[in-house]
């Protein structure tokens, strides 16, 4: 398992000269360190890697790829309505271009304006959510940790409007970032946290990205995660989360494949009473490649969750989900569902799906199932009969085949233009095809 | 009996199989090195060609290294210390009928419940049409394997293959790979490594290299098999590891069932089964393979077992032709094997039935692959885990379409039945799909035999045991109800005996 390359990366310290000449406190500096030396050496995942076993064709780190993102200074902010907004600039926090909450119990701030204390105790909680076995890449970017944002929520804090975080890659901007972000949410906090990444660039992006939630006992987080920028930036995403006793989790995982599209959810839940939810769209066209991995360890007796994901494919795309549900020995009265379907829009597309079972408790209900199949020619017919082009027919289709999980997104903004991008990108893949 | 209602103190392995013959054989020195493979093709006067198969295929095994992404552990299989032919030692060559066989091997079968004595039919091993075998046919298939014929294998040959002449009659050719070698070498050098190449994996690999016997089966065009089939198998001798190679090929039209159960002694140390099967169906033709494998499981602590390593493959070459697969799987301390489909003619099915059943420390990575090729192929796979006591089970299985697999269909269904809760039941599907004209379903789903259900059956007077054992016959009926008549009854009951008796 790892990271070396036929070509190697440029070395840690070469890559990074840090924004405003900040240094990242002490604490995270040595963690950064201890990951730099662990992942020196090793190779990249391959065909042979059971977790990469899909994906490791997308998986070519180009030497262009490895300097650190440079800002152009011409970026993509689109606004959003009724949010508190938190930018991160080409994995670098800008707080300048940030509207965050004042309210007090909400505390966002900057890893290298922690002070040596919180910097201690964020560098022990850091890398503890996901499984570095099967996130090789996650490693890598607390490797090349240099900022990151740790948004902390007092005891009982409610979060009034969502927190948006952009992670925005400048036009024309090339070279790898890793944006990182810790969520602490204290007992009996809420909040909607939105991650959303936006590039309006062509050149060669990658986007390492790594975002840890840490649910204590109570709290309720709303995770939505708008994965829908250009192909060419490049994602190898990783979201870790821990839920305490009777917590909940309600997590939206929504993404566009491109040139590499990985994404890694990892949901471990501590505490008795605790509640996970994730749902997930992915949508590949052209040649593109989607990966979504899931998780969801069932540590303690009495948890639940509910796992829902759809994939489409279009063109000579590839889209893979990969789900596992662990049931921990003695995690009695565990409840898990897991469900996959998808749809492959055309011949030369390709959907691999593994929806895995570990279980090691025997008093517990836990089902998954999956399915790969087509568009329902006696439903087109049926459209096409009254009118309606086969086109839009089809995208009609498929859009009802998501409309569950997009009706389930919380938030009416997000969900409408979740649903008008989801139906241009149907529709410009049915355009195409018919072309 | 304990107090208790638990179901977990319902199941305790008792291995009634698990008696050590005292007859004589001629055994090598443990090791392995091309010397011992062309001292064993020696000793089968096998042809040249098949000499220079196995050291190709020795050749690959060496620059393979053991597999290690099963979800099972146990120590590493010293292939130097095990032997790789032991046979039982006879004055002449082989025994031409029942009567020429050691009384001690036939005692073994009868302790076995093998029906190779006690039915007055296989007397037919004499000579064909004695009033015996009348006798048997006029019974119709009445009675109890009254219409089967048996090859047995015992360590690492082929003791006796009963009804070969009245197979011979119809056409089928029913012996061991062996004698296929001297009599069919044509059949057996057109398709053996035809399905499973040498070079395949590991074990599949070393069997080629060293397989000792085995079954071969060829039905010719159009000829529908008039019997079960089956082969037996037993592990007896110390130190051995049986590598036993079974080929069965349907020819147009042809069709044919085959049954293979298999037993080892009671042993401290772990023994080495790596078995490879090939199938293969030509143009609407049609086989279908049953196990019921009751290999030594290793006693309650998890000492000793067999280690049960096995490549079967079944290729449905031809148009319209179907292979299915039912196994029961109740034996072995560490069970791995993927009975699989490849499904290359238009049309073709395949099928898999499967219950696995594993208890105290036993360990099993068992599924199945359906690999679609041609054009409306279809596959069923519904595979049945139940884990008890310390146990371990999974169940890993491949959907693979082909982009040629235009409207292609698959359904799964994989359901495990946790009894106690110390032990694990898994599940790893891999799905992949190239054709957007396939369709495939996959569902899975985990339970316990429920506190319930237990108080229904107790409220009946049915005592817990009982209970537990209905239920599990209850999960397990729709794989049954795929074995031939015979079996189902067999297979309900070593269900019954694997789970028999308290432990609280």
């Amino acid at each position: 398992m790892t990271l070396a390359h036929k070509t190697p990366l440029t070395p840690l310290d070469d890559a990074f000269t840090p924004e405003g000449g900040k240094q990242l406190p002490a604490p995270l500096k040595s963690l950064r360190d201890i990951r730099s030396k662990a992942i020196t050496g090793m190779a990249l995942p391959n065909r042979r890697t059971e977790n990469w076993k899909y994906s490791s064709r997308y998986l070519k780190l180009d030497p262009e790829l490895a300097p650190q993102t440079q800002g152009t200074g011409d970026a993509d902010y689109r606004s959003v309505e009724g949010v508190y907004r938190l930018v991160i600039r080409n994995g670098v926090v800008d707080l300048d271009s940030s509207n965050l909450p004042s309210a007090s119990g909400v505390d966002i701030r900057r890893f290298v304006d922690l002070d040596d204390v919180a910097a201690q105790s964020v560098a022990k909680k850091l890398d503890t959510t996901l499984d570095h076995g099967t996130t090789q890449l996650a490693a890598l970017n607390t490797a090349r940790l240099e900022d990151g944002v740790l948004i902390r929520l007092s005891a009982d804090t409610s979060v009034d409007k969502p927190v948006y975080i952009q992670y925005v890659t400048d036009a024309g901007a090339s070279g790898s970032n890793y944006p990182r972000v810790m969520v602490e949410a204290g007992q009996g906090s809420k909040m909607t946290l939105v991650e959303e990444y936006i590039s309006n660039g062509d050149q060669p992006v990658l986007v390492d990205s790594v975002s840890e939630l840490l649910l204590d006992d109570s709290a309720n987080i709303t995770y939505i995660r708008l994965c829908m920028d250009p192909a060419n930036v490049r994602h190898i995403g990783a979201t870790g989360v821990k839920v305490g006793a009777n917590a909940k989790l309600d997590s939206h995982c929504i993404g566009f494949g491109g040139d590499l599209r990985r994404h890694d959810l990892q949901v471990r839940l501590e505490g008795q009473g605790g509640y996970a939810r994730l749902n997930g769209i992915a949508l590949t066209q052209d040649r593109q490649h989607y990966d979504n991995h899931t998780a969801i360890d069932h540590v303690v007796p009495n948890c639940d969750s509910d796992e829902n994901y759809r994939c489409l494919a279009a063109d000579r795309s590839h889209a893979i989900f990969n789900g596992r549900i662990h049931i921990h020995p003695d995690a009695q009265q565990s409840h898990a569902d897991m469900n996959n379907k998808n749809l492959l829009l055309s011949t030369n597309a390709e959907i691999d799906t593994k929806p895995e079972l570990e279980i090691y408790a025997d008093d517990v209900t836990c089902a998954h199932g999956a399915t790969v199949g087509q568009l329902d020619e006696g439903s087109l017919f049926y459209l096409t009969s009254r009118g309606i082009d086969r086109d839009t027919a089809a995208t009609m289709l498929s859009m009802a085949f998501v409309h569950e999980l997009v009706g389930q997104v919380p938030l009416e903004d997000i969900r409408e233009a979740v649903n008008t991008r989801l139906t241009d990108f149907i529709e410009a893949s049915f355009r195409r095809a018919a072309e | 009996m304990a107090e208790s209602n638990k179901p977990e103190d319902f199941v305790k392995h008792e291995y009634e199989a698990g008696f050590v013959t005292d007859i004589e054989s001629d055994t090598f020195e443990p090791g392995l090195n091309e010397d011992v493979i062309k001292r064993l093709s020696q000793i089968k006067g096998e042809p040249e060609w098949m000499l220079e198969w196995r050291l190709e295929a020795y050749r690959q095994f060496q620059e393979m290294t053991e597999p290690n992404w099963q979800k099972v552990n146990f120590e590493p299989v010293d292939l130097q210390s095990i032997s790789y032919y032991s046979a039982p030692k006879k004055d002449s060559d082989k025994p031409q009928s029942l009567d020429e066989v050691d009384p001690e091997l036939l005692r073994t079968y009868e302790k076995l419940g093998i029906p190779l004595h006690e039915q007055k039919a296989l007397a037919g091993v004499a000579g064909a049409g004695t009033p015996a075998e009348s006798e048997a046919e006029s019974t119709g298939g009445g009675g109890a394997y009254s219409n089967v014929a048996v090859d047995a294998v015992f360590d690492s040959v082929s003791v006796v293959t009963t009804f070969k002449e009245k197979l011979a009659e119809a056409g089928v050719i029913f012996c061991s790979i062996s004698e296929a070698l001297q009599e069919h070498p044509e059949l057996v050098k057109q398709y053996l490594g035809s399905v499973v190449p040498r070079g395949d994996n590991y074990f599949a690999s070393l069997n080629s290299a060293v397989f000792s016997d085995g079954s071969f089966v060829y039905v010719p065009k159009g000829v529908k098999c008039p019997m079960e089939l089956s082969t037996y198998f037993r592990i007896n001798a110390e130190n051995t590891g049986q590598f036993e190679r079974t080929l069965i090929i349907a020819d147009e039209g042809a069709s044919v069932s085959y049954l293979e159960g298999c037993t080892a002694p009671q042993r401290d140390e772990n023994q080495l089964h790596a078995a490879v099967v090939e199938l293969v169906a030509l143009d609407d033709a049609e086989i279908k393979y049953s196990t019921v494998q009751n290999w030594y499981p290793g006693d309650e602590n998890g000492n000793g077992g067999i280690f049960n390593f096995v490549t079967k493959r079944g290729m449905a070459r031809g148009k319209n032709s179907k292979i299915s697969w039912t196994q029961v799987e109740t034996g072995s301390a560490v069970t791995w094997k993927y009975p699989s489909c490849v499904l290359k003619g238009d049309n073709s099915v395949g099928e898999f039935y499967s219950v696995a059943l594993t208890n105290n420390y036993q360990q099993a990575d068992t599924g199945t692959k359906m690999i679609h090729l041609g054009k409306n192929t279809r596959s069923t796979i519904i595979a049945k885990g139940i884990s008890a006591g310390h146990s371990d089970q999974s169940y890993r299985g491949l959907v693979k379409f082909q982009p040629t697999a235009e409207g292609a269909r698959n359904f799964t269904q994989c359901d495990s039945l946790l009894i106690g809760d110390k032990c694990g039941a898994h599940t790893f599907p891999y799905i992949e799909n190239k054709n957007s004209s396939a369709t495939v379903e996959h569902e899975a789903t985990t339970s316990k035999v429920s506190d319930e259900q237990m108080l229904f059956c107790r409220q009946r007077g049915i005592d817990p045991e009982q209970a537990v054992s209905m239920i599990v016959n209850g999960f397990c009926k729709e794989v049954f109800k795929e074995l031939p008549m015979e079996f189902a009854v067999e297979a309900g009951k070593l269900l019954e005996v694997s789970l028999e008796g308290s432990v609280g």
